[in-house]
């Protein structure tokens, strides 16, 4: 029956066209709706990812990375005097102004940390390197964020006022970019406290590494019995952050709705093509039954077809997701196809194509052997 | 004249009413008929006298409202729907005036892949169907599509597709319907030729010069048996019609 089924489908180039672009549009759309989701999802979090560490502790109320709290010295010290605590990193993330070349002020996230302590930041220099961040006033921004920034010529050693501090580029990153699209300015952290105006000492969250992961709800207890402070594992901070961007935004809702367009599309075009596949053969098939075949085996029929349209509109459309995430990295757009967005994407895909079977095999299974003479 | 053994179909006071909505359409009014095993036999009569109806219920496509039918020793109007399928895939092939076969494969595809769905592995399934189709004289015409076929061509595909499992019952409706004379006639001498001591063929036809091949000719009136008799073989071209017969579908 594969034989039959896929040689007919083949035979119909017309069909077998107009169903694989149904099923590649379907399986590009929804892969592209969910890698964006997914990149939202990572970008909205990636300082936390990057920065590491077991608990975050940061003031009481908190609810998002982006808040602009801030936590005395004197906190850290506590903190780190817990038995179970290995270090205390300082991070000062908060936004600031820039003044730009043309005059004019826009707003900046200022990152600083520690050098020397935990993983590197920023987590993709294209140019310079972190050490070249120490010196005074050296900052690194996004390649991405240069036009922005109105950053003309040879960005290096560039000069900028960064809240009303004089700073000068080091370093360039590559699509270390912000959800809110406030471009990043990564510094150390005596510079990035003095741009943001932060005392001595102080930091907006201290990122706690255990000794022992097992110790961290007692660690996070003990920190709790500070009324000032909050703190809470990594992996939860990051959840906060993206319920509070994508969970609220709506983000969701739209782009699954885009995603949801396309497998309708392609439920309509993939149906429609088995339908009339079906239509068109109801003799021969009748045929095979009154030979014997039995209704599996007529099912098989639309099966196969089924099976082949989502296999090649499946491989069509991740080719042309994997070379669209290209194009878009380019133009600033982070999509993430991880594993798992394709496992569920494609998923998704083959889900359709079950659905678009429906009508040409309940077709095939009320097929009477007696329509041959017909 | 044949022995009980040989009878390959058998149908016992067979009835059939179609109901269409509340409409009852009494079709068969008690037929009972054997067909027997070395003979080639020609069910004739006026259209809409249920022919294709009577061969539908001989071969388990459709159930007889009431009476009993044997398929080659089988009781299938007493079967289940799977194990009467069971007893088709074995004993019989089908040859239709439309030839039903599918256009995007061979002629060596279309006999092969009826006798895998049967449950012949590919290698064995190859050569029969190649074996099947030289038969009916078609050795140079496998690797081409039906589009690619004259009628008879395609008629003579069929044919090979109904033997090459070589059943003992072979049924045809209207076979040479679409065919001009001369082609009609060479489809009928194969059908002929596969008829031996333990196969049937029972063929569904308007075309009495078609008699010359038949051994016994039965007709149907108005659902009941009519006349069952030896074949008038000096039909000939020149006294009968076959066109007018079919447009008239009444006999002259
Ligand atoms: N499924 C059905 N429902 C209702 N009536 C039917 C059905 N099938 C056949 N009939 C009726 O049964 C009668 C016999 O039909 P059948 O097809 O058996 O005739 P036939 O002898 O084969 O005619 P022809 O020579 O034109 O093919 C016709 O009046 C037809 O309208
Ligand atoms: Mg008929």
């Amino acid at each position: 029956m594969r034989r039959i089924a896929l040689l007919s489908l083949i035979h119909d180039r017309s069909k077998l066209v107009a169903s694989i672009a149904g099923v590649t549009f379907a399986a590009v759309l929804v892969l592209l709706q969910m890698g964006v989701y997914a990149g939202f999802l990572t970008i909205s979090s990636a300082t936390i990812t990057h920065m590491g560490g077991d608990v975050w502790v940061m003031p009481r109320g908190t609810e998002v990375l982006d808040s602009v709290e801030i936590l005395s010295s004197g906190t850290r010290s506590a903190v780190g005097a817990h038995p179970c605590v290995s270090d205390v990193r300082p991070l000062v993330f908060v936004w600031s102004f820039i003044r730009k070349a043309g005059g004019t002020r826009d707003s900046v996230r200022v990152v600083g940390v520690e050098r020397g302590r935990g993983p590197i930041m920023p987590w993709e220099l294209e140019r310079g390197l972190p050490s070249d961040l120490e010196g005074p006033g050296r900052v690194a921004v996004d390649a991405f964020d240069l036009g922005k920034l109105q950053i003309q010529g040879d960005p290096i050693g560039a000069r900028l006022d960064i809240g009303g501090q004089r700073a000068e580029i080091a370093g360039i990153t590559q699509g270390v970019r912000s959800f809110t699209l406030l471009p990043f300015v990564f510094t150390n952290i005596r510079d990035a406290r003095r741009m943001a105006g932060l005392g001595d000492g102080e930091a907006n969250y201290w990122v706690v590494d255990l000794k022992d992961p097992a110790c961290a709800e007692q660690v996070m207890g003990d920190i709790q019995r500070n009324p000032q402070l909050m703190a809470v594992r990594r992996e939860d901070f990051v959840t906060m952050t993206q319920n509070y961007w994508i969970g609220g935004s709506g983000v969701g809702p739209a782009l699954g709705f885009s995603a949801l367009l396309g497998l309708i599309v392609g439920v309509v075009v993939v149906g429609q093509t088995l339908y009339t596949m079906t239509k068109d053969y109801e003799r021969e098939l009748a045929t095979l039954k009154a030979l014997g075949a039995t209704s599996w085996e007529l099912v098989r029929f639309v099966g196969w077809q089924a099976g082949f349209l989502a296999l090649i509109g499946s491989t069509l459309g991740s080719v042309i997701a994997f070379m669209t995430t290209g194009a878009a990295a380019a133009g600033g757009l982070t999509i993430v196809l991880s594993s798992s967005v394709m496992a569920v994407g494609l998923g998704a895909v083959i889900l359709m194509c079950v659905a678009a079977s429906f009508m040409s095999i309940r077709k095939v299974l009320k097929l009477q052997a007696a329509e041959v003479f017909k | 004249m044949t022995s009980e053994l040989s009878v390959l179909l058998r149908a016992w006071d067979v009835r059939k009413t179609f109901e269409d909505g509340a409409l009852q359409v009494p079709v068969l009014h008690g037929v009972t008929l054997s067909v027997h095993a070395g003979q080639l036999t020609l069910l004739m009569g006026p259209s809409g006298s249920g022919k294709t109806t009577l061969i539908s219920i001989l071969t388990g496509l459709l159930r007889p409202s009431s009476g009993k039918v044997e398929l080659c020793g089988e009781p299938i109007s007493e079967l289940g729907d799977g194990q009467v399928s069971a007893v088709r895939r074995r004993e019989l092939g089908f040859i239709f005036q439309t030839y039903n076969l599918f256009p995007a494969l061979t002629a060596r595809d279309n006999v092969m892949e009826v006798l895998r769905l049967k449950g012949m592995a590919a290698g064995e399934a190859r050569k029969r169907a190649e074996d099947a189709l030289g038969r009916v004289g078609l050795a140079d015409r496998m690797k081409h599509r039906p589009g690619e076929l004259s009628g008879g061509q395609k008629q003579r595909v069929a044919i090979a597709r109904a033997l090459a499992s070589k059943p003992r019952v072979i049924v045809g409706d209207e076979v040479t319907g679409a065919l001009d004379g001369q082609t009609a006639l060479s489809v009928m001498e194969i059908l002929r030729d596969h008829v031996t001591s333990s196969s049937a063929v029972l063929i569904v036809t308007h075309d009495h010069r078609l008699e010359r091949f038949a051994d016994r000719v039965v007709e149907l009136e108005d659902g009941e048996l009519a006349a069952d008799r030896a074949p008038n073989r000096h039909w000939t071209s020149s006294r009968f019609d076959i066109r007018a017969s079919q447009d008239q579908g009444k006999l002259p």
